[in-house]
């Protein structure tokens, strides 16, 4: 069982370094408490990965593993994008790409009872949030916050949405914000995204949806000088296309 | 019916109002014009006649193969020519596997329509023995990734594998002078096909009732398109084949345009199309031409000793790093260093076994012999100069004698991997010298005595 090799209580030499699956992350006998999240798995006085990804570190006992992937593992309290494929008796089935389908029952709604259910076709886009994600169910989901407000959660109209990797949506919800999202500070725009790698965007013009999504989508890998260059590079070819027709 | 639904691809009502209003004003979501096409990419394989075609994200492999059969008894005199499509579960959620689905024998009709009905392969051309023998060549087609515009991709896979395989050559011989005697090619060079012109497929994607209308469809576009037509012509504009099966109506105004942009479009890809070949081929020439270098070698039995211990380190290091880059390349053309057959070239005796070998072998453009002009590259020079194996020590010898050993295939007998190295790397590059020496002016002759002699 040869992983990474540190000394035993000190993990701090793989913090913010990429590890692969089977890699000890630290021994464990001195932290109280744990709190393991994604990507990690506790065996016995061990923290071994799971997946191949950055490890990150959150002061006491918080430890967790960053990757990127293009299918979804779901987990609760996540805000994600779902497509409703279905109707099965009190739950719509939503695609969230994840293993399973995704159950939301029909009264998850802001004043939802029996009497009031949301007509939702199917192909209708929903912004959600998982509440329970167990291995080997079907997730659940709701479109209403903790404490029953609808906190904009609910199907979205208009607009364009097209898929991508988690790891772009995380870096497209941190703080501060992302680079590519800062180069269209001076447009108006909608955007909504979803953990689970789908991203939806609406604007005032169709060419503005095109250039964002087209921007996004492109910039996962690139460095923050290199998003701005991107942008301003696609504005100024919209802007002569645009000024030729 | 649950997990059916969670693997299959779900299209939003979102994503299709917006493609249809872009649309209308003539906007592609990937920021296209309506009549570009998506980045193309030919690459080819190791063998003659596999080909590797990327159009944007959809992704086919062309790999063409021979058989000799017996001739259909209305044909006596043509090959036959078949096109097999195998669409791969992992291009799209959509392909089960098992039998063909309606599409995927649409698109191999399609392709072969293309081809056969406008005489693009040339099948008289393909008999060795009226009535009895002929050449039955068969495509296949693999679906790696659907990306949208399976027809165009696939059909530019199989002329770029078409353009490239050869086929042995067949003569009549035997005791009675009517068997066939198939060459293999190591002996006689294979023969490429007769291909007279290129039939290049042109899709088109309609929407809107007709209003619309795209060249190229990726897959999303594909999936709220209200029809599709696919037109197939050649760079000199004659129309090999059209298609258009069920969808919209669309008006002949609409159709006549379509094929006056197909004829545009089918020049520049063709063009694309010779490109790629006519580098492959010239790769695949000069691989030829060194193989017959490295298998000429072994008449000289001292080696290259105008080598110094500091360029072997040199040369080693450069050659591991061809090795990462090769290995990295997946469907790249072979690059330099040839491979002789014979890699057990340790004994002396085996030296004289290959010069008869050499003597025999026949082939195409490695019938130029750069070495029976009177321009031998430095090495032959100075082994000429100095004979008598009896002064190169034995470390020496073993070097000479690795430097046909192939350098490319994993196991390797060599005693030590960088001998191996620096001897395959001294081959890498005396054989670039030895073309360019060939080429000399005769004023730099003159100093190759004295050089020579120099380093006796």
């Amino acid at each position: 069982m040869d992983g990474q090799i540190s000394a035993p209580t000190q993990a701090t030499s793989l913090f913010d370094q990429t590890v692969i699956p089977g890699d000890i992350i630290a021994d464990l006998p001195s932290v109280a408490n744990l709190r393991v999240g994604s990507g990690l798995r506790q065996d016995c006085f061990e923290l071994l990965a799971t997946k191949v990804g950055k490890l990150r570190y959150k002061k006491p006992n918080k430890y967790w593993l960053e990757s990127s992937h293009k299918r979804y593992d779901p987990s609760a309290e996540d805000t994600i994008l779902g497509i409703v494929v279905g109707r099965k008796s009190e739950n719509f089935l939503v695609d969230i790409k994840s293993p399973s389908l995704a159950l939301l029952p029909v009264v998850a709604f802001e004043g939802g009872t029996k009497k009031n259910i949301p007509k939702l076709e199917i192909g209708s886009l929903l912004y959600a949030r998982v509440v329970k994600a167990y291995h080997g169910t079907n997730p659940e989901l709701s479109c209403t916050d903790a404490s029953g407000k609808a906190a904009q959660f609910g199907p979205l109209k208009e607009g364009y949405m097209f898929d991508s990797s988690t790891g772009l949506a995380r870096m497209l919800l941190s703080t501060p914000t992302c680079p590519v999202l800062q180069a269209f500070d001076m447009q108006s725009f909608e955007i909504v995204i979803g953990l689970n790698g789908r991203i939806w965007v609406n604007a005032s013009t169709p060419s503005m949806v095109v250039l964002i999504s087209n921007a996004i989508m492109a910039s996962e890998f690139l460095s923050a000088s290199q998003q701005a260059n991107m942008v301003k590079e696609l504005t100024d070819r919209l802007q002569a296309c645009c000024s030729v027709r | 019916m649950e997990q059916r639904l969670a693997n299959t691809w779900h299209m939003t009502i979102n994503e299709k109002k917006f493609i249809e209003t872009a649309l209308s004003k003539n906007i592609r979501v990937d920021g296209r014009s309506p009549v570009d096409y998506r980045q193309l990419t030919i690459k080819f394989g190791r063998e003659d006649g596999s080909s590797e075609v990327q159009l944007g994200e959809t992704h086919v492999i062309g790999f063409v193969s021979g058989q000799i059969i017996q001739p259909y008894r209305d044909r006596p005199n043509e090959g036959t020519l078949a096109i097999f499509t195998e669409f791969s579960p992992m291009a799209d959620p959509a392909f089960e596997p098992g039998r063909p689905g309606e599409f995927a024998i649409e698109l191999g009709r399609l392709i072969d329509r293309g081809l056969r009905e406008s005489r693009a392969v040339d099948m008289e051309s393909l008999c060795i023995v009226a009535g009895k023998l002929v050449w039955a060549i068969r495509v296949d087609l693999h679906i790696l990734d659907n990306g949208g515009n399976l027809i165009d991709t696939a059909n530019i896979a199989a002329l770029a594998a078409l353009l490239t395989y050869r086929k042995p050559e067949c003569t009549l011989g035997g005791e009675n002078g009517q068997d066939v005697v198939v060459h293999d090619p190591e002996v006689r060079e294979p023969l490429p096909l007769i291909i007279h012109h290129m039939p290049v497929a042109v899709t088109f994607a309609f929407f809107n009732e007709g209003d619309a209308m795209v060249i190229d469809p990726t897959h999303k576009e594909e999936a709220i398109m209200g029809g599709r037509m696919t037109a197939t012509l050649n760079s000199n504009g004659d129309v090999c084949a059209v298609q258009k099966a069920g969808g919209d109506g669309v008006s002949l105004s609409v159709i006549t345009h379509c094929l006056r942009l197909a004829a545009l479009k089918a020049v520049d890809i063709t063009s694309k199309i010779k490109n790629a070949v006519d580098s492959y081929n010239t790769a695949r020439a000069l691989r030829k031409v060194k193989r017959h270098t490295s298998l000429v070698a072994p008449d000289i039995t001292i080696p290259d000793s105008v080598m110094k211990d500091n360029q072997i380190g040199q040369l080693a290091e450069h050659k591991a790093q061809k090795f990462k880059e090769e290995s990295t390349k997946t469907f790249d053309t072979e690059s330099v260093v040839g491979i002789p057959k014979e890699t057990d070239l340790f004994n002396k005796k085996n030296i004289n076994f290959i010069r008869k070998d050499t003597d025999s072998f026949i082939g195409g453009p490695s019938n130029w012999d750069p070495y029976s002009q009177s321009k031998p590259p430095n090495f032959v020079r100075s082994s000429q100069i100095s004979p008598g194996s009896s002064t190169v020590d034995h470390k020496q010898e073993a070097r000479t004698m690795q430097i046909e050993s192939n350098s490319e295939e994993t196991k390797s007998n060599n005693a030590s991997s960088g001998l191996s190295r620096t001897s395959s790397m001294s081959q890498q590059r005396t054989t670039p010298k030895s073309l360019k020496d060939a080429v000399k002016p005769k004023s730099e002759r003159k100093n190759r005595p004295s050089s020579a002699s120099g380093v006796n």
